[in-house]
């Protein structure tokens, strides 16, 4: 082996952790390059607001859009509440003892079942055990729970970025426990816990093996009117669409994904803007 | 003469490093009470209990009684103790809102007030007692966190006074402070013993020479001595006291 | 009043911080429930061991097996792509890139995490896998191979993140000191660096692990979803999760196919259980530091 001196050694490392770089990013850029390129052209207005025809192959994604889109609203509506209430559980009531310890042990555990297992769980708990059926609110309860640790998480965050010792000053002063979080320290976690509830938004909009045997059907001839009612989702779609219908337009296929794929950057992206501005009016 | 606090064999421990050690001491209505004394002497964890600050702390202990007036404080609900003894924190701690929502922010939560017409009266009473009125009055709604230090300390303490409290605890509180900053927190600090009773924690000797009744010396939290304040600070009965006011250490 | 609210109040957020330890309680539990039931009807060693899943043949044969070869070869084929260059990228992002543009390598990286999973399977469906048949000259490109490559992307954001957060946290006094020895820069990276933040990178590894093995669709759409054991990773292979995913549609809801299903969940519970376990341990280790 020839031995390098030193310097050539580092120019050579450094040239081979920028390859790994450009390699860890070219398939985002070729993934996101490649929808928006096929699918372009799909996108027409028709296609957003009608329903699907000719089993899928002409026709829109409307009431995909519409079944996502209620899924998504209710299961963060159940989330979010939780999951702030824990946080503040574990942030301002306790500090280390054996049950907060066992608390922590159960969000990481959440955190790392997979979404498929999540799917298992709400059939046997939501569709069959407490007879919701196939339905949006079985599949929101599903995705609540699988979103529940990453709220959590960004919560516990958000409320210990505000000061301690506002916290001391609120008390100091005969203000409750609960009054100085509602009052003080929720307000000011407030940026924070809204950029992670907008990202959590966009994550389970693209989730589809929770839902898989929870809310997604093939397909549904009207638009959803009730949380009881079976939906298809946008993933879900897409999944069918690119997988399970012989000769279908490619067209059709891109344009689904490009729509899933918008949907989800743009809210990642409304969350980005949310933490520049709100790092900009800090108060503190 | 009457007691308003009456400690009695009061020892604090933090994890087992006990930093008080079986206290007794006393603090007469409407007087205001300087505690001097070196790092570690015990004083700020005495203050911290007056209004049980420290039971915030996991790792806190606490053997002895303290009377409020006869009451233990210890028996008493938390909300109501703090409401009847006031704090002032070393660093001032505005809350991130106006200068007006930070006046009326304990006594909305507490139910004291609930008529706008009362509200306003209590703002200006509060900045008039603790002498920031005049340079505020034009600018109530801009936030508490862009006045100078001095302002703020000034504003936490008429934070204070909105509860209307029995016992007002002052921890370091011009640390931070420039000379003329310190200069008009004693001076409402004196204006003050009128009506509540004030108990002060200093590092700086002279401070508890200018506004002490009576002052009080820690050390490696025992009470060495205390007497009226000109008495200590002239003829010490102790040594370690004589050492201490002098520079000797500390 | 006050003191009614907050007691009202306290108890709810009592019970919301409780809930997670409930929801693991009830997964592990129907997973159980069913998985249990499936065990005491098949046989747990058939169940392991068994060579073939075919749950329509007459007996239905519910053998994990291959289930297991696939997933562990999916998962172990994404490693061998994803460790070097993720720990390569978290290193050239935290110690080396320029600050201009060290921010927006780390968006493009993180925003793979933010393409849903569908998304990508689709994708690599119309281009990486005619890709590998053509280049490898083999009848399908729906392989294990294909699988690793994709998951490996998809475990990269979590790589990246977490080593680069370790490497990030090293402090700079052990810098340095191999600076002022007259080490070079990489000399440092290589010696101290990396071996100072190695338990948060081996936390990060263990993350990606976790994310591969859990992930569902991409590699339904990807790996060929042959459920027997293949000969090498240029053949289909059929994950745990896939296999969920694909079959639960057909069971009948209670019969032998369907608490089968869950049975293999309840291994995947257990397996994630555990990575994510070791995981955190290395994670408060390199918190302590």
């Amino acid at each position: 082996m020839i031995k390098l001196s030193p310097k050539l050694s580092q120019k050579l490392s450094y040239s081979i952790l920028f390859l790994a770089t450009i390699l860890a990013i070219v398939p985002v850029v070729v993934i996101i390059f490649t929808i928006i390129k096929n699918g372009a052209s799909a996108i027409t207005w028709d296609f957003l607001t009608s329903m699907p025809k000719d089993g899928m192959r002409t026709g829109g994604i409307l009431p995909a859009v519409l079944g996502t889109f209620s899924i998504v609203t209710c299961a963060i509506s159940i989330t979010l509440p939780i999951g702030v209430f824990a946080a503040i559980y574990l942030n301002e009531y306790t500090r280390n003892n054996l049950l907060t310890r066992i608390i922590k042990l159960a969000i990481v555990n959440l955190a790392g079942v997979p979404s498929v297992v999540y799917g298992l769980f709400g059939l046997g708990i939501f569709v069959m055990f407490l007879k919701l059926g196939v339905s949006v609110i079985a599949g929101a309860l599903t995705l609540s729970i699988m979103e529940l640790p990453v709220i959590i998480t960004t919560a516990r965050g958000a409320l210990n970025s505000v000061p301690y010792s506002f916290r001391e000053a609120s008390l100091s002063l005969g203000v409750s426990r609960w009054q100085t979080i509602r009052h003080i320290v929720l307000p000011n976690a407030l940026p924070g816990i809204l950029t992670g509830t907008i990202l959590s938004i966009a994550r389970i909009s693209g989730e589809t093996a929770p839902i898989l045997f929870t809310a997604s059907v093939f397909y549904v001839p009207h638009l959803p009117h009730s949380i009881f009612d079976q939906v298809m989702t946008l993933p879900y779609h897409l999944y069918i669409v690119s997988t399970q219908i012989p000769n279908m337009p490619k067209k059709i296929i891109f344009g689904t994904a490009l729509v899933l794929l918008i949907m989800v950057l743009t809210i990642s992206f409304m969350a980005i803007i949310a933490r520049i501005y709100f790092r900009k009016h800090r108060k503190w | 003469m009457v007691d308003k606090i009456k400690v009695e064999n009061l020892s604090c421990c933090y994890n087992k490093k006990c930093v008080l050690d079986s206290l007794n001491i006393n603090v007469i209505q409407n007087e205001i009470l300087s505690i001097i004394g070196p790092a570690n002497s015990g004083k700020t964890t005495f203050l911290r209990t007056l209004n049980r600050m420290n039971d915030l702390d996991v790792t806190y202990l606490r053997k002895g009684e303290v009377y409020l007036d006869n009451d233990n404080i210890f028996n008493m609900n938390m909300e109501n103790l703090r409401k009847r003894v006031g704090m002032l924190f070393a660093m001032p701690i505005p809350l991130p809102m106006s200068i007006y929502e930070n006046i009326i922010y304990a006594p909305k939560r507490l139910g004291l007030i609930l008529k706008k017409s009362e509200q306003d009266a209590i703002v200006e009473q509060a900045l008039r007692d603790a002498s920031l009125w005049n340079e505020v009055k034009d600018r109530l709604d801009s936030s508490a966190m862009k006045m100078s230090g001095g302002q703020q300390q000034r504003l936490c303490i008429a934070r204070i006074l909105a509860i209307n409290p029995e016992v007002i605890l002052f921890d370091e509180p011009c640390s931070g402070l420039d000379p003329i900053s310190t200069a008009k927190v004693e001076e409402s600090m004196i204006e003050l013993k009128q009506k509540y009773t004030i108990v002060l924690v200093t590092n700086n000797v002279k401070q508890a020479s200018r506004v002490g009744d009576r002052t009080a010396f820690f050390l490696m939290g025992n009470l060495i001595e205390i007497d009226k304040t000109d008495k200590l600070f002239i003829s010490p009965k102790e040594r370690q006291t004589e050492d201490y006011i002098t520079g000797r250490f500390g | 009043m006050r003191k009614i609210i907050d007691t009202v109040i306290e108890t709810v957020i009592f019970i919301c911080a409780i809930l997670s330890i409930i929801f693991v309680v009830l997964i592990f539990g129907f997973l159980f429930k069913e998985g249990f039931a499936f065990f005491k009807d098949f046989g747990i060693t058939k169940f392991i061991t068994g060579k073939f899943w075919n749950p329509s043949s007459n007996p239905a044969l519910f053998g994990i097996l291959p289930l297991i070869v696939g997933s562990t070869l999916v998962t172990v084929g994404a490693c061998v792509i994803a460790v070097p260059i993720g720990v390569m990228t978290a290193l050239y992002i935290s110690e080396i890139a320029p600050k201009g543009i060290r921010d927006i390598l780390k968006s493009l990286v993180e925003l793979m995490a933010a393409i849903p999973s569908v998304v990508i399977g689709f994708v690599g469906m119309i281009t990486l896998v005619p890709f590998v048949r053509i280049f490898f000259n083999i009848p399908t490109g729906l392989t294990a191979f294909s699988g690793s490559i994709m998951l490996a992307f998809m475990a990269m954001p979590t790589i990246v993140t977490i080593s680069e957060d370790a490497i990030r946290s090293v402090p700079w006094h052990y810098k340095e000191g191999a600076f002022a020895l007259g080490a070079t820069k990489w000399q440092t990276i290589r010696r101290i660096v990396l071996k100072a933040a190695m338990p948060g990178i081996i936390a990060a590894i263990m993350l990606g692990i976790g994310r591969v093995i859990g992930e569902t669709m991409a590699v339904m759409m990807i790996t060929g979803n042959a459920a027997h054991i293949p000969d090498s990773i240029f053949e289909p292979v059929r994950t745990m999760t896939a296999t969920i995913a694909a079959e639960m549609g057909e069971t009948v809801r209670g019969d032998m196919h369907y608490k089968a299903l869950f049975a293999i969940g309840l291994v995947l519970f257990v397996i994630t259980f555990i990575v994510n376990f070791i995981a955190d341990l290395f994670l408060g280790k390199s918190k302590n530091k």
